[in-house]
């Protein structure tokens, strides 16, 4: 990746660069490891499952997919009962949640009754269950212990990745098939009163709604009473089919005085009055034969001892089905443990919908004990046609048939197994059949097929979800220790360069400098962040509040630095400093001093993370201010980035035609960029036209052509050596030293191309109000280049690398990005793209996001050139491979070895972390961000590497012919 | 008396012989005779008697508790509470005596008067007060207007800690003040004093602003409660360290002088 290494470099050149790809390689492979083990990729379904899940497998069900998609609500819900040959033991649903409730407080803990002061608190719910108008189960919960995906497995009985919430970040929408889906397929009306959450999973699908949010946690009495006073109408109403009713007080009682609160009781009691109203209203209607309707009281999830959830010990996890109808359910002494993905299943077998697609629950026999034997048989039936279905994904094969069971019956194990189960249940299920035409039908034959289906459905559904939430550790800890390999490899490489770095330059140059050796404040310090950095990884607060720490050790850093300059201004040594010098050392005061106020203001900008993220910031001011303001300041800012750059090129002390060539270069692209600003004055983002969008690419293309031509092209045209050093110096230099000036002005070039054309990209792409923070980004990367260039501090080039990537990520969250998914632009990804591509919005989205880091990658390459190379060049021979090793080994290791250092200790982190509370909600989306960051190290360390080293070749090419034409002059 | 004449000789010797390296880093030749000029005037009073020392860090210590004394029981305000006023007390209490204090201790007492050490000691306040709130600031301090007097309140006492004891004893001399605050080579007992008090502080107040993004939601985590506990903290301890160097440096003198 980093350099294909030209016969004329020394051999340490290509070792350097043979050993920091394989240590890349390593880390690549050690992530991906952890990858694979800590989001375990599941196979899904997609689409809906229709008329063909009332037909065996083998089945050629391609037109009746169609056929399911084509029909009218009404014929498709009458032909799924004839299908399905099992009668709909009710006609609407009331689904119930109470979110937070533990199932503990209903019906009690291993088969005890729930202690005396609960009853009491819910002496209706009691009294129904007494009467066998009720039946309650502890649906077990799988972590995450959340309310959105606790709510996607009971309407789809699946376990969701943490992945999905990644893949679909456009839309929170449910886009798996669900029951609520099902439903709306055959024509339900549905109302749903409660958490909002479920308008985000289903948009659009309910006829009549009122969300509340949990925003206010606080806030115990009005969130429920926002649900209850639509409950009067809504049941005298009869026009629905499906009620949702989502009540978040129990919730928030927890959140604030845990399980034993003194609000618990009386929550509860609201709670069982509602029950009590409803049943009520159930049993008139079933008095007047109008609509079965069956209750179901359901929890998302538990709650431990201190109201708390999220995680996966038994007080989460423990939530709570209970079916509630008119009729009373048939005793049985089955289990009353189930799993909360069973809701699907039999909830789609109650209402005589197909079973959604991906769900690996499996039916609640108790609740269909009032069927005929055959019809409890077909559902047994239909439920593992599903499994199956389900099976065949991971398992890549084509049926079962394949198998031998018979045979090697005690040596089979995983899906073969469960497909042997299978045809064994089928075989007892076709024998009773038969047997029943015969009319010599058993009991036992009946009891025998029913528990080998209950068999396969078991074992399937546990096979399946131990796929969909195991962490095979052994992949975890490999790759832990594959990344553990590549950082060591790093760090050792890193120690080794500075080793050589420091050798070579103490015997060149400094007698008089023994200090080399010493460690500074500020190398101490650019240590000590690291250090601090993953110390803060732990905690699960600081990594939501990440923003805070790299603003506060970058500024930190900046003001060791700054202290190091004014100790270097001794009032004793102005004698020797020439007023020239003083003037430089003045300058670099202001360099520190602009980093600094324009890092205040980067933080300001966007107040970001999580706990205070309502706090007031600028960006808000700004946006309540209007957009007139956010633009002229867009037009400034784009000012202000045209005016650093062409600084900057004027510092660059080139010959005025190659500095009017550079400018021409990029004249066209700004002002269509200028243009593009002031377009869209007048016409909001959402309604971006083809010919803005046609105009977006173009710009694309020209500030594509433009950083490719200034690559290729400088190399080739750059002199030899810079005006400026040949007046001055060409008296005491000799000649074959000449070509380092003129690589180190073309890398500058080339550095400055990229820079400059990543800052105009990005003021196209980012959000307008980010306008400004991207030119003060680029006013902090230049400022620092600056400072840490000229004048005798004798910094070391890593210190400067090292802050320049400190700067860049504090100016990632500078720029309003946070460790939560919900602040990537997901609307600027689409900028300029006619059609969709998923490839290339992600790549914007990259762009985008990694807008800072990349920045201040792609500018360590001007920082290379800002240093001096009087090490080089005091060597005798033009060693390239040495140049280029010396000039850029830094700005590849650096970024490389801090960047695996993280890496490794966050992976470690989420190894000691992965059943904690918050791994899904706060742990894992940072993992995704680490991971980016990772991608875009590797993406800016590359390109700065490539760079080089063409760079570096075409100047050796270059001297090479020169030198022949010398010698060709001197023979003739 | 004849005994403390005794030490501050060899004290300027001894501090002749150290100061030669570290001027060779600094590789200015040209440097060392005016470099030594200010210096061995003040090797005048290098380190005085430990028991004279020994009181004042103990009265600068004290006035800190015995501020917060005064604003709990003559105001009844608490920092957590009231930030702000309490803050305004104990920088008030904290400042006269501190700028006394030092005052005692200022250069060339002979040229300079304790009022004129005072009137600097009180124009070092404003500045240092004005120093601190920015660098307060650029490190991530709020800056809203309901935060705008906890900030000036808690600059003002980070300048007593830090400033005010300088600009008392060496008012505007560049030298000394770059020696003390950019170099952290601090030279005899009221060097010592003047510098680890003031770097203390400021370390820990830097470490004292840890705990403020962590979501405990105790009231103590607002700016800038647990920055004044950090940089309290810091100047006791400061003020520790700098007795003990003292008194370790002044035996050593007296195993010399013997």
């Amino acid at each position: 990746m980093r350099k294909r290494a030209n016969n004329y470099y020394s051999l340490t050149c290509k070792k350097l660069a043979f050993f920091t790809v394989l240590a890349v390689v390593i880390q690549i492979i050690g992530l991906s490891l952890f990858i694979l083990g800590f989001f375990p990729v599941k196979p899904t379904l997609s689409g809906m499952s229709g008329l063909e899940s009332f037909y065996p497998l083998g089945f050629d069900s391609t037109d009746l997919a169609q056929n399911t998609s084509a029909l009218p609500p009404e014929k498709l819900k009458s032909l799924y009962q004839e299908l399905s040959g099992v009668p709909p033991l009710f006609d609407r649903l009331i689904l119930m949640v109470i979110d937070g409730l533990p199932a503990e407080f209903v019906i009690g803990k291993d088969g005890k009754p729930p202690p005396e002061v609960l009853k009491k608190a819910m002496p209706y719910t009691q009294s129904i269950l007494a009467k066998g108008l009720a039946v309650g189960y502890h649906a077990k919960a799988a972590p995450p212990t959340v309310t959105m995906p606790r709510l996607k497995a009971m309407v789809s009985g699946a376990l969701g990745g943490f992945l999905d919430v990644a893949t679909n970040f456009n839309t929170q929408a449910f886009l798996d098939d669900n029951l609520i889906a099902q439903f709306l397929r055959i024509g339900w009306k549905m109302v749903m009163l409660g958490d909002e959450t479920w308008l985000k999973l289903f948009p659009d699908m309910f006829a009549r709604h009122d969300g509340v949010n949990s925003f206010f946690v606080k806030d115990t009495i009005q969130v429920d009473y926002n649900v209850s006073r639509h409950l009067t109408t809504e049941l005298s109403s009869t026009d629905w089919d499906l009620l949702i009713l989502h009540y978040l007080g129990l919730d928030h009682v927890g959140h604030i005085g845990g399980r034993s609160s003194n609000l618990m009781g009386p929550k509860l009691m609201e709670m069982d009055e509602v029950i009590k109203r409803i049943h009520s209203s159930i049993m008139q209607t079933q008095e007047t034969k109008q609509k079965r309707t069956l209750l179901m009281v359901v929890s998302d999830h538990g709650m431990t001892e201190g109201g708390n959830h999220g995680g996966s010990s038994y007080e989460e996890t423990d939530s709570l089905a209970l079916f509630v109808s008119g009729q009373k359910f048939s005793d049985s002494e089955s289990r009353k443990e189930v799993y909360q993905v069973d809701m699907a299943s039999t909830l789609a077998l109650l209402f005589g919908v197909p079973i959604p697609k991906n769900n690996i629950g499996t039916v609640i026999r108790d609740v269909f004990t009032s069927l005929k034997d055959e019809q409890q048989l077909r559902i047994l039936e239909l439920n593992s046609w599903q499994l199956l279905r389900l099976l065949q994904t991971h398992l890549n094969e084509l049926g079962c048939g394949r198998f031998s069971c018979k045979s090697e019956r005690g040596q089979n194990y995983g899906p073969e197994r469960l497909c042997c189960s299978y045809l064994d249940a089928t075989a007892l299920h076709e024998s009773w059949k038969s047997k029943r035409l015969l009319r010599s039908v058993h009991g036992d034959d009946y009891r025998s097929a029913v528990l080998g289906y209950l068999e396969f459905l078991g074992t399937t559904s546990k096979w399946l979800s131990s796929r969909s939430t195991d962490k095979p550790i052994g992949l975890l800890v490999s790759g832990v220790a594959a990344l553990l390999l590549s950082c060591l490899g790093l760090m050792t490489l890193t120690f080794l360069f500075t080793r050589e770095v420091n050798f070579k330059g103490s015997r060149d140059i400094s007698h008089t400098d023994n200090n080399i050796w010493k460690w500074h404040l500020e190398e101490n310090f650019v240590l000590a962040v690291i250090f601090i950095l993953i110390l803060s990884m732990g905690s699960s607060s600081m990594i939501e509040e990440e923003q805070y720490i790299w603003h506060y050790m970058t500024s930190s850093l900046y003001l060791i630095l700054l202290r190091k300059t004014i100790q270097s201004m001794k009032n004793g040594c102005t004698l020797t400093l020439t007023a020239e010098q003083r003037k430089i050392r003045f300058h670099h005061i202001y360099y520190i001093v602009a980093v600094l106020v324009s890092g205040r203001i980067l933080r300001g900008w966007h107040q970001g993370g999580v706990n205070w993220s309502y706090l007031p910031d600028i960006a808000k001011l700004l946006e309540q201010a209007g957009t007139a303001h956010i633009k002229s300041l867009q037009l400034l800012s784009m000012f202000l980035v045209i005016t650093i750059c062409l600084a900057v090129l004027l510092s660059l002390g080139l010959r005025t035609r190659v500095s009017m060539l550079l400018v021409l270069v990029y004249l066209f692209p700004v002002l269509l960029i200028l243009k593009q600003i002031l377009r869209l004055q007048d016409s909001t983002f959402g309604s971006l036209s083809v010919r803005s969008t046609t105009m977006i690419q173009i710009i694309y293309a020209f500030l594509g052509t433009s950083s490719a031509g200034i690559l290729l092209g400088t190399p080739w045209l750059m002199p030899l050596q810079n005006p400026k050093t040949l007046s001055s110096e060409v008296s005491h230099e000799s000649p074959s030293k000449l070509p380092f000036d003129g690589f180190k002005d073309s890398l500058c070039v080339i550095g400055w191309g990229y820079m400059f054309s990543w800052c105009l990209l990005q003021m196209l792409l980012q959000q307008p109000i980010n306008s400004v923070p991207v030119s003060l980004l680029l006013l902090q990367v230049v400022a620092s280049i600056h400072y840490f260039s000229g004048g005798n501090l004798r910094h070391k080039q890593w210190v400067e690398v090292a802050a320049l990537y400190y700067v860049g990520m504090a100016g990632h969250f500078g720029l309003g990005n946070t460790n939560t998914l919900a602040t990537v632009d997901v609307a600027g990804a689409f900028i300029g793209i006619s059609s969709h591509s998923t490839i290339i919005s992600g790549i914007l989205m990259f762009i985008i996001t990694y807008a800072s880091p990349m920045l201040a990658l792609l500018s360590t390459l001007m920082s290379v050139c800002a240093n001096d190379v009087r090490t080089v060049s005091n060597s005798q021979d033009v060693d390239f491979g040495y140049l280029l090793k010396t000039t850029v080994g830094y700005p590849c290791l650096v970024p490389l070895g801090l960047n695996s250092i993280l890496l490794l200790a966050y992976t470690i982190v989420l190894l000691g972390m992965r059943n904690h509370l918050f791994i899904w909600s706060v742990f894992s989306p940072k993992f995704l961000y680490v991971c980016a960051t990772t991608v875009c190290v590797y993406v800016g360390v590359s390109i700065v590497a490539l760079t080089a080293t063409y760079t570096c070749i075409v100047f050796a090419t270059r001297s090479t012919l020169k030198g022949s034409c010398r010698d060709r002059l001197t023979e003739r | 008396m004849s005994q403390v004449g005794g030490q501050t000789e060899t004290s300027r010797l001894e501090f002749g012989s150290s100061s030669s390296p570290s001027s060779s880093i600094l590789l200015q030749p040209m440097n060392h005779p005016r470099k030594k000029a200010p210096e061995s005037t003040d090797a005048a009073v290098p380190f005085a008697s430990s028991l004279k020392l020994l009181l004042l860090h103990l009265i600068c210590a004290l006035g800190l508790p015995s501020a917060f004394w005064v604003a709990f029981n003559s105001y009844s305000l608490s920092l957590i509470q009231n930030s702000a006023q309490t803050l305004l007390v104990v920088w008030a209490i904290e400042a006269s005596v501190v700028i006394l204090v030092y005052s005692l201790l200022r250069r060339n007492p002979d040229q300079c008067s304790n009022v004129k050490a005072i009137v600097r000691g009180l124009l070092g306040l404003l500045a240092g007060a004005l120093v601190n709130a920015l660098g307060a600031i650029v490190l991530g301090a709020p800056v809203g207007i309901q935060h705008f007097t906890k900030t000036i309140h808690w600059s003002l006492l980070m300048s007593v800690f830090t400033f005010v004891p300088a600009a008392s004893v060496f008012g505007s001399s560049w030298t000394d003040w770059h020696r003390i605050f950019a170099q952290t080579k601090p030279i005899g007992s009221t060097d010592f004093m003047i510098c680890f008090p003031a770097h203390g502080a400021v370390i820990g107040a830097w470490f004292g602003a840890w705990p403020m993004p962590l979501d405990w939601e105790r009231p103590w985590q607002e700016w800038p409660i647990c920055v004044t506990y950090g940089a309290i903290f810091g100047y006791l301890l400061g003020l520790v360290v700098s007795f003990g160097f003292v008194v370790y440096n002044n035996q050593r003198k007296h195993a010399k002088g013997e």
